[in-house]
């Protein structure tokens, strides 16, 4: 199995900056999150994380420090969190870093994301 | 629009006069990635009175409705490569301390019920009970229930902090003209 390098993109759509390592667990999204085809960019993503649970069953480190997601977005981000969840319910070491910046509208939402999928998730402001 | 005696009534002054007082954003035509791009960038500029806590609001609120327009208007028109665009109407409006954007499309009657429901169940919960019915209505999405899609609306309602002002004005027996307002405030009650 094989890194994932996504190098982000702001034009008419805008896609995330993406870095999952396998050798380290040590995984990324940040930037800004809204794609023609949603689904379609964040399967791959799923797809990697599956196998790496499958095959290399090693700690997951997420970082996520999305400044704009839209809300179909926000379900593919929802089927992430899921799949961690259920990794860690089995043993395995999850943790999850959401970097916010300053409103309470965001943070509001990753305090629902946390109800929503029952992982913990550490709240990180920006710098 | 008719025309008398050879000459159009219509004053496009009088249409510039109309949209200069308080609108700074006025829209109407299809809708599609690349109209979304240069009126998402005009709001980041025309919205300097603002805060950019509100600057950023406004941003998410016309992503999700824009993009309402686009999928679900009963207007459409074909581009050369045979993609589908909605057609619609956005205006961002400036009045005192607030912002205030609408959209609207022609809908068909039947279609419109369902969201007109969502609006009403929307603009009657509060903070905390909305928060839990996106959470909910996320997970059906989720879990691939039908009719349970979109939660634009309630993220809408949540990001402006106040209620969706929908007014529906029949335009034949099939169909009518569907708007949805919000408004933002140029500073957050709770920053």
């Amino acid at each position: 199995m094989e890194d994932i390098h996504i190098k982000g993109v702001h034009e008419a759509y805008f896609m995330p900056t993406v870095n999952f390592e396998v050798a380290t667990g040590n995984c990324e999204i940040s930037g800004e999150s809204y794609l023609e085809e949603t689904t379609k960019f964040y399967a791959p993503l799923l797809n990697w994380i599956r196998d790496y649970i499958d095959t290399v069953r090693g700690p997951l480190k997420f970082d996520i420090k999305l400044s704009y997601f839209n809300t179909s977005s926000s379900k593919c981000l929802v089927d992430i969190l899921d799949m961690l969840k259920t990794y860690q319910k089995k043993g395995g070491q999850v943790t999850v870093n959401w970097y916010y910046e300053d409103s309470d509208e965001e943070l509001e939402e990753v305090e629902d994301f946390i109800l929503e999928t029952g992982l913990q998730i550490n709240k990180i402001p920006m710098e | 629009m008719e025309k008398k005696d050879g000459k159009y009534d219509f004053s496009l002054y009088e249409y510039h006069n109309l949209l200069h007082q308080n609108i700074l954003v006025s829209y109407k035509g299809p809708i599609d990635e690349r109209v979304m791009t240069v009126i998402g960038e005009n709001i980041e500029i025309l919205t300097n009175d603002g805060n950019d806590k509100a600057k950023s609001k406004i941003f998410k609120i016309f992503m999700e409705l824009a993009q309402n327009v686009w999928l679900y208007s009963a207007e459409s028109c074909k581009t050369v490569s045979g993609k589908k665009l909605g057609m619609g109407t956005l205006v961002i409006g400036e009045f005192g301390d607030s912002y205030t954007f609408v959209t609207g499309n022609v809908v068909k009657n039947n279609d419109i019920e369902p969201v007109i429901e969502k609006c009403e169940i929307i603009n009657s919960l509060d903070r905390d009970s909305l928060r839990e019915y996106r959470r909910e209505q996320r997970r059906l999405a989720n879990t691939g229930k039908k009719n349970s899609g979109n939660i634009g609306l309630i993220q809408v309602a949540l990001t402006a902090e106040s209620p969706l002002d929908i007014e529906l004005t029949p335009v034949s027996d099939e169909e009518s003209f569907f708007s949805i307002a919000v408004k933002i405030k140029k500073t957050s009650a709770k920053s």
